[in-house]
């Protein structure tokens, strides 16, 4: 890096913004269509795991390996199914760490019910489809959308590995700035994806507040009861 | 009606919550199964609305057997009130009323119109429609449980120890609540409690069950506290069974004394030890010592001292029970009676009394010494 370099060249940002901007995009859809995906396949799954027990640690245990695995590798493994440089070789190997995370979260909420309201809902004549849907997984959103933000963080932020294969969103101004020496790239991308995932997890927190009013009552009842005790 | 025919109830462990179980549960009563813990007294109860399928014997709702019915249909037609209430956390208390309703695909606005109405009936504030549980008392929560299985009228209740988590004082409203209720509603109720005293309270009727879902005895509370079926039913029912029993004994036919009622300053008839005053409204004073006259001016209470303190009971509602009780609250061991006014209607004297407990306790032996019944011995 040259010493005389700037940290931020003012000029080139305003050069690149159409470029800087595509990739914005590029990172939100790779970052937020695996949690999209990861939840629609974590409710099903979440569902026979609360439904057969013992599924539960086999899954459990599965998805923890499957965490483990380096997202490098995972898109190495797609490239030859996939195609270099595509989308789907990013978002395949993250709805697999969404769903990592999804699962147990789906488990958790679900297990979250109290046991005299699923059966004060099934002594009422719920069928079991319409007490799911109507009360077991209302009462399991927070606790759901509690998964949904770490997921959706960790997504955003993850894509950028991507750009080892040409295809990582704002990842692509890391390999640009280190190509060419050059510090203004590499903070700007840095700074949307922190941006990104604060915002993102700030719209979760707020559909969150929307969906579930009444935890929030309960929380401030609960702080309430233990100001009082304290 | 309910019926438990030879009902069994064997899980695949080898454990038998319940062990051929033959009952009637008459319509428009309260029947309360009671025992301690294991003895299979919820799962007959979910026997009922099919939560439990039994392993051998029959459940019969007016006739049919239960397990003709779909469950949630027959659930639908069937009120539960479940221990902790099992309101639903994420619905206001309105919609939680109108569960029912809504399962039955009432519309909206008269499935919350039947709600509010509910609310009125269990002694909810209407403010209240729009909280959720978390933000209700332990009580109000139980009458929120209460309304919403009345809600959409069915002709029978099932309630799974309701009362057993809150307060005693609160406890004591709720119970006193539903048995208002039900002398409106006339529902098919069957209770269960591990509490005798609520059953007692509660029952038109009360089966006592033992470990392993035996029937010790099926029978009216009175019956149960005179005639304990066995070892079992008696160290169940615990102390005091004999006071107990007074309780179901009316006070009304007893003869009262008007003589002895005077007024402020008046003197007491010949002969007699202690006289109660009364004020203008024949409320009572206290008693006061023949000998001592009360030179008493208007306004002058039994506060001042020269007045004894007293007892009282209700002579057109209250029990044998309520009268003895007031007769140890008073100096001279007699009993004021008050008429539906609260106005003293005359005193009943130890005498009195003495004579109407022995005939009581001559009934209460009725079938075990025949010898010791009285021609035509009624209590009153």
């Amino acid at each position: 890096m040259r010493p005389d370099e700037p940290l931020i060249r003012w000029d080139w940002i305003g050069r690149n913004r159409s470029m800087i901007w595509e990739l914005l995009v590029d990172n939100t859809v790779m970052g937020l269509l695996p949690v999209l995906f990861g939840l629609l396949l974590a409710l099903p799954i979440g569902l026979a795991c609360v439904r057969w027990r013992v599924l539960y640690q086999p899954a459990a245990g599965l998805l923890n390996v499957v965490y483990a695995l380096p997202s490098l590798a995972l898109f190495i493994v797609l490239i030859p199914v996939t195609g270099l440089a595509e989308r789907a070789t990013v978002i395949i190997p993250l709805t697999c760490y969404a769903l990592a995370v999804l699962v147990p979260a789906v488990v958790d909420g679900l297990r979250s019910v109290p046991d005299h309201v699923r059966q004060a809902a099934e002594a009422m004549g719920f069928t079991p489809l319409r007490r799911l849907v109507q009360v077991e997984l209302p009462i399991a959103v927070p606790v759901v959308i509690g998964g949904m933000r770490v997921a959706t963080v960790s997504s955003i932020s993850l894509v950028s590995v991507g750009a080892l294969i040409g295809r990582g969103g704002l990842g692509g101004l890391f390999v640009t700035g280190w190509q060419l020496r050059f510090p203004t790239p590499i903070i700007v991308g840095v700074v949307l994806v922190v941006l990104l995932a604060v915002a993102a997890d700030g719209l979760l927190v707020l559909a969150g507040r929307l969906l579930t009013p009444w935890a929030r009552a309960r929380a401030r009842a609960e702080a309430a009861a233990s100001g009082e005790a304290a | 009606m309910i019926i438990f025919d030879g009902v069994t109830k064997r899980y695949p462990g080898g454990t038998v919550a319940v062990s051929d179980l033959t009952l009637e549960v008459p319509t428009g009563e309260i029947s309360v199964l009671v025992g301690p813990s294991g003895c299979g007294k919820t799962t007959s109860l979910r026997m009922i609305n099919r939560m439990v399928e039994p392993t051998a014997g029959r459940v019969l709702l007016d006739g049919r057997d239960v397990r003709e019915i779909d469950p949630p249909t027959l659930r639908r037609g069937i009120g539960y009130v479940i221990q902790h209430g099992g309101l639903f956390p994420h619905r206001r208390v309105l919609d939680n009323i109108a569960t029912v309703p809504y399962l039955l695909g009432w519309d909206r606005r008269r499935a919350r119109r039947r709600a509010r109405e509910l609310m009125e009936r269990v002694g909810l504030d209407d403010e209240l429609a729009d909280r959720y549980p978390f933000q209700l008392s332990g009580g109000q929560q139980q009458r929120v449980g209460v309304a919403r299985a009345l809600a959409a009228d069915p002709p029978v209740l099932l309630m799974d120890e309701p009362f057993s988590a809150v307060d005693p004082v609160v406890r004591a409203g709720l119970q006193d609540e539903l048995l208002r209720l039900q002398a409106e509603l006339r529902k098919t109720i069957v209770f269960v409690t591990h509490d005798i005293d609520e059953a007692i309270k509660l029952g038109d009727r009360v089966a006592v069950l033992r470990e392993g879902g035996r029937l010790a005895q099926y029978a009216t509370p009175a019956e149960l506290l005179a005639a304990p079926a066995d070892d079992f039913v008696r160290a169940f029912l615990g102390r005091d069974r004999g006071i107990r029993l007074l309780s179901f004994l009316p006070a009304a036919g007893l003869p009262l004394r008007r003589d002895l009622v005077v007024a402020e300053g008046e003197a007491a008839p010949d002969g007699a030890e202690w006289v109660v005053e009364v004020d203008a409204d024949r409320r009572p004073l206290g008693w006061r010592p023949a000998g001592k006259r009360s030179g008493s001016r208007a306004g002058s209470t039994a506060g001042n001292g020269r007045l004894a303190g007293y007892g009282a009971y209700r002579a057109d509602r209250d029990s044998l029970r309520a009268a003895l009780d007031a007769a140890l609250l008073s100096p001279c061991g007699a009993a004021i009676a008050l008429d539906e006014q609260d106005r003293v209607a005359g005193v009943v004297t130890r005498e009195v009394l003495d004579e109407a407990l022995a005939r009581a306790a001559a009934d209460a032996h009725g079938d075990a010494v025949p010898a010791a019944r009285r021609p035509g011995g009624g209590a009153g």
